[in-house]
């Protein structure tokens, strides 16, 4: 029989039957609906997890300094150590091999102040290199220069949150404004960023938008920590060649940093690239888990489809008699009912996409889960309901083709 | 000769048990020609129709339709035969019931894969045939019992089949309706067809000319009918037979 004639044949089985087609269907509905939820939330969370550490840069090492109580700091001076400084920056820029470049940061927590209003913030010191290894752009203005830390020049970046709380409808670019007791020149504003809402290995979570971007020449020279035993910096950011290098390196530099400290363990060692992976790895178990339970959903949807097909053989048993009697073969019969379970899957399969589709944008529109809507699980789901209609309809319509034509066209 | 039975038989197992429905069938029928079927219930004559009508193999013996062997077909084949050269006509007409009258009518078309255009042309020539053209959208349910055994006859007629198989085509009719389609029957038989009536009415065996009576699955005898008045008529067609 022609193939067309069966299309036509199963859609009109599904018009007949409006209800309890719709019934059929909603296990594969829920079935696509739910693997593309899924699928979306996952994609959505592994795309948050890399954007948040392409933030601290994939290449990258940083070491930061230990949180001390006031005690434990006093005894790790007594023990020589004098904290993460510049010359830490400088040995492992000389010494270790595969290292691109290095960027040191210092960082007090302060006031800034404009006109009658003020900012809470964290003024950050750093060396030029920092704008190049990490992707921080001025969204206005211009970002810290080497120019600018060579002269040791008083112009400060603000982060787009303390940016927006001291100057509500001014241009900021030109304005001085106060550090303590410091006036500094506003060159730059950043973009705004996505908050920092999760502790990243050692490294705690925190809002970027409150930072405030100097020079390190500067900040040494003009600012100076509460605590006259801080270390001179607190961070150091270490660029590798490439990935592959990370771990190695790492170990190279703690052992120097050992050395350097006088095994005093007053530094963290982070690799993001590491974070991610491991948690890459996490994810994909929980994705995994996730994907099978929407599997799970579709297979109990296709048993659905069986379970109504099976039924719907032994109701149109007559008609299977008369079709046979006028001369279908077994093959018409079995096409007839196949094309009919994957009418009911295809159909469902689009309903569940839509829902699929819907269900992702609800949930990103409402709640704060980020979602990533993917071409790929709308066609796995999509694809998986038309091979669940296929597989499943398989039995009841070979059944339907067995029927011996005489019993059949006898049948009440 | 159109059909040749040579020592056809045919059994049932039930359970453990062979039970014969047909011994020793020995039959030939000729183009043209207008058969009676007759027997009681349970006499084979069902089984026989089944067998002729290609819906069931022989256990033993040959049918042979048109000089090919029958009895040797595969299922496929048989479904062939069916759609080709058998035209089925029920007691309880078996229409689909969500089809209209047209669309049961091009069925048998179908599944010979016969392009749209010409299933439909040749449907509607059928059912003008039948004098049912413009009922050809009726569902079954919006026609009569008689007009649904006329769009019956139309999908039986459809395919041009060498046979038109009519198990008690009038058993569900009242007896003018029932008169109706057995005068269609001699006009379809006057036309050139082939017919085989399965019957255990006496007074429908009557409107053919050749009657097989069936009892205990052998023929009890085979003999010409003595012809209706109207039949008579009608000297040039008796001539042929």
């Amino acid at each position: 029989m022609q193939f067309e004639e069966n299309i036509r044949l199963a859609l009109r089985g599904l018009i007949d039957h409006k209800f309890r087609s719709f019934l059929t269907m909603l296990g594969i509905i829920f079935g696509v609906a739910s693997v593309i939820t899924m699928l979306s939330i996952g994609e959505g969370a592994k795309k948050a997890a890399i954007a948040k550490y392409q933030d601290l840069g994939v290449n990258n090492i940083i070491i930061r300094e230990k949180k001390l109580t006031d005690d434990e700091l006093e005894e790790v001076r007594a023990k020589f150590s004098e904290g993460l400084s510049l010359q830490d920056a400088k040995v492992i820029q000389e010494i270790v091999p595969g290292v691109v470049k290095t960027a040191s940061q210092s960082e007090i927590n302060t006031e800034l102040k404009y006109a009658d209003k003020s900012a809470k913030s964290t003024v950050i010191g750093i060396t030029p290199e920092f704008v190049e290894m990490l992707n921080y752009k001025a969204e206005k203005g211009e970002f810290i220069k080497k120019e600018h830390y060579d002269k040791s020049l008083k112009v400060c970046v603000l982060g787009a949150g303390v940016a927006a709380t001291l100057f509500k409808n001014e241009n900021p670019i030109g304005k001085m404004v106060k550090i303590e007791d410091q006036w500094l020149e506003v060159i730059g504003i950043l973009k705004s960023k996505a908050l920092f809402t999760e502790t990243v290995g050692e490294l705690a979570a925190r809002d970027l938008n409150t930072d405030v971007y100097v020079p390190l020449s500067t900040f040494l020279k003009r600012f100076s920590h509460e605590n006259i035993l801080e270390s001179e910096i607190q961070q150091i950011t270490v660029q590798v060649k490439n990935s592959d290098l990370l771990q190695e390196t790492s170990t190279l530099i703690e052992s120097i940093l050992k050395r350097h400290h006088f095994n005093n363990a007053d530094y963290n060692i982070v690799i993001p690239y590491e974070l991610l992976r491991q948690e890459e790895k996490e994810r994909q178990i929980y994705n995994f888990l996730l994907g099978a339970i929407a599997a799970i959903s579709l297979l109990v949807g296709g048993i659905g489809i069986m379970n109504i097909m099976l039924a719907t053989v032994m109701e149109r048993t007559r008609e299977i008699g008369i079709r046979r009697s006028i001369g279908a073969r077994k093959s018409d019969i079995m096409s007839q009912f196949v094309s009919e379970a994957v009418a009911i899957s295809i159909t469902g399969g689009l309903i569940g996409v839509f829902l699929g589709v819907g269900l992702s944008l609800f949930v990103s529109i409402f709640t704060d889960v980020d979602i990533s809507i993917k071409m790929y699980s709308v066609l796995l789901a999509f694809g998986f309901s038309v091979i669940v209609g296929i597989s499943f309809g398989y039995l009841p319509a070979k059944n339907a083709a067995n029927l011996k034509p005489i019993d059949s066209l006898r049948y009440e | 000769m159109l059909i040749e039975i040579k020592n056809l038989y045919k059994n049932y197992t039930m359970g453990e048990l062979e039970v014969p429905a047909l011994k020793d069938i020995n039959l030939q029928i000729r183009k043209n020609e207008y058969l009676a079927i007759m027997g009681p219930s349970g006499s084979g004559k069902s089984t026989l129709m089944n067998i002729l009508g290609c819906l069931d193999t022989p256990t033993k013996g040959e049918y042979i339709f048109n000089k090919s062997d029958v009895s040797q077909l595969n299922d496929d084949e048989l479904s062939a035969m069916r759609n080709r050269e058998i035209g089925f006509i029920f007691q309880n007409f078996n229409l689909l019931p969500r089809l209209n009258a047209l669309q049961n009518v091009e069925m048998p078309l179908i599944y010979s894969g016969i392009k749209k255009q010409e299933r439909k042309e040749r449907s509607i020539e059928a059912l003008e045939r039948v004098g049912l053209a413009e009922r050809m959208h009726h569902k079954p349910g919006e026609l009569s019992g008689g007009q649904r055994q006329r769009v019956a006859i139309a999908r039986a007629l459809v395919s041009k089949p060498g046979i038109l198989l009519a198990d008690e085509p009038t058993g569900a009719l009242d007896s003018k309706t029932g008169e109706e389609i057995m005068q269609l029957f001699y006009d379809l038989h006057k036309e050139g067809n082939t017919i085989i009536l399965i019957t255990h009415e006496q007074e429908i065996a009557d409107h053919a000319h050749r009657t097989i009576h069936i009892k205990d699955g052998m023929i009890h005898w085979d003999k010409p009918n003595k012809l209706k008045e109207y039949m008579l008529q009608d000297n040039k067609n008796l001539s042929q037979l």
